[in-house]
């Protein structure tokens, strides 16, 4: 299962639900999101079991980005109960993303 | 968990050197893992438009160019797994990588890792990083259209930057130590040109100005010892690379630089071991090279297993 799109109403729902919701702030010009893109859709599937695995694209959800005060791409934040509870900016290796993961879900 | 099947060939990164070595392995016969953090292509993946790699009289952007190597690499065999190394044994036979995903065993290794863009030293740089504090001017540049940028460094990755960021940004002031830049001609007369681009030579960034995010630099005039601050919204680090070594320094013999000793035959001080790519000893550090490298790794990685070692 690759990474959800998500629109602001999509990302709003599912923010509400039980499971964490992982983003990926993206933009189809930004090199570097291309890059976590292969191994982003890796993590989706290992995490589906207890995480919402999805991707915003800021060019089209200008609004939801800037309220999500996102400011390097790609960014990429764990909401858990409706709240941002961790963030990491342009991570450097797929094994970044699951520390990322592990440590801020540990907390 | 180790992964007890022991491939003839493990390659560090998936770049250019290395889905070439990956290629020429597996068409060779050889059982052959790549090892990749995040995805192909190294740093030619945040290349936009690359017009020096023949065969492409249109250009061709990294990423794409490294994601055709990466399929045909694999259409002949090779695997690629995404996984960061965190400790080598070279000497140990087979050799042992330890990674994020498990441990791994090969024959030979090839080490293609490349390097990354060099720190420039100041306190709170890192924590800045993504408020204001930026190495890639072709990633965030967007970001700062029509505000203020500083661009640090002369070589030809700070003129590119400059001039880029010259086409978004309102204004881009590029901070030299030296009174001119070492950048190839050819970017010169379009910097000049650039109307809303000026030029602080003989000036090096000495501290950063910050409240929630970046709002400014300190510069030193290295001549007159003057220091002043400077309003800006943005800073593009661009003072150079460092090699990816940190793995095998104490291991392989490397050169002042921190990049590994080897000649044109790719060998490194230790047998099995061969580096290609911008992380070897080299003049040129362009694809053409690593791609170049790759080739030659393989064909001397097949020397020493004809050699039984």
């Amino acid at each position: 299962m690759s990474a959800v799109n998500m629109d602001q109403k999509l990302f709003t729902e599912l923010l509400a639900g039980d499971r964490p919701v992982l983003v990926d702030f993206w933009a189809p010009w930004c090199g570097y999101c291309r890059r976590i893109s292969a191994p982003y859709d890796r993590i989706a599937a290992e995490h589906q079991d207890h995480l919402v695995v999805g991707k915003v694209n800021v060019d089209a959800e200008a609004q939801l980005a800037q309220a999500e005060r996102i400011e390097v791409l790609p960014t990429l934040v764990l909401y858990r109960n409706g709240k941002a509870v961790g963030s990491i900016a342009a991570p450097e290796s797929k094994a970044m993303i699951e520390a990322f993961i592990q440590e801020t879900l540990a907390e | 968990m180790t992964h007890g099947h022991i491939y003839d060939m493990i390659i560090v990164g998936g770049g250019p050197g290395g889905y070439t070595a990956a290629l020429y392995a597996a068409r060779a016969g050889l059982d052959t893992l790549v090892l990749e953090k995040l995805s192909a292509g190294g740093q030619m993946a945040l290349t936009q438009q690359i017009d020096n790699y023949p065969g492409f009289e249109d250009s061709v952007d990294g990423f794409t160019l490294a994601e055709k190597m990466q399929a045909q690499a694999e259409r002949f065999g090779a695997r690629t797994e995404y996984a960061q190394v965190e400790r080598l044994d070279l000497t140990a036979s087979p050799k042992v990588l330890e990674t994020s995903e498990g441990t791994f065993l090969g024959k030979t290794v090839v080490l293609a890792t490349g390097a990354d863009p060099r720190k420039l030293g100041v306190d709170h740089e890192e924590a800045l990083v993504g408020r204001g504090v930026a190495y890639c001017a072709a990633c965030d540049g967007m970001f700062y259209r029509g505000k203020t940028v500083v661009v640090v460094g002369g070589g030809n990755s700070a003129a590119a930057d400059a001039l880029l960021l010259s086409r978004i940004a309102k204004k881009v002031i590029l901070v030299h130590r030296r009174d001119a830049l070492r950048a190839t001609k050819i970017y010169h007369e379009p910097l000049k040109q650039a109307e809303n681009l000026e030029f602080r030579w003989n000036s090096a960034i000495t501290g950063l100005l910050y409240g929630d995010r970046l709002t400014g630099v300190q510069l030193k005039n290295l001549n007159s010892g003057e220091v002043f601050n400077l309003d800006c919204d943005g800073l593009f680090i661009s003072v150079g690379r460092t090699p990816a070594t940190e793995l095998v320094r104490g291991q392989l013999e490397l050169d002042p630089g921190g990049y590994i000793l080897a000649g044109e035959t790719t060998e490194t001080s230790i047998p099995g071991v061969f580096a290609v790519g911008d992380v070897r000893t080299k003049r040129l550090r362009q694809v053409v090279t690593a791609v170049s490298d790759g080739a030659v790794a393989v064909h001397m990685a097949e020397e020493y297993l004809a050699g039984g070692t």
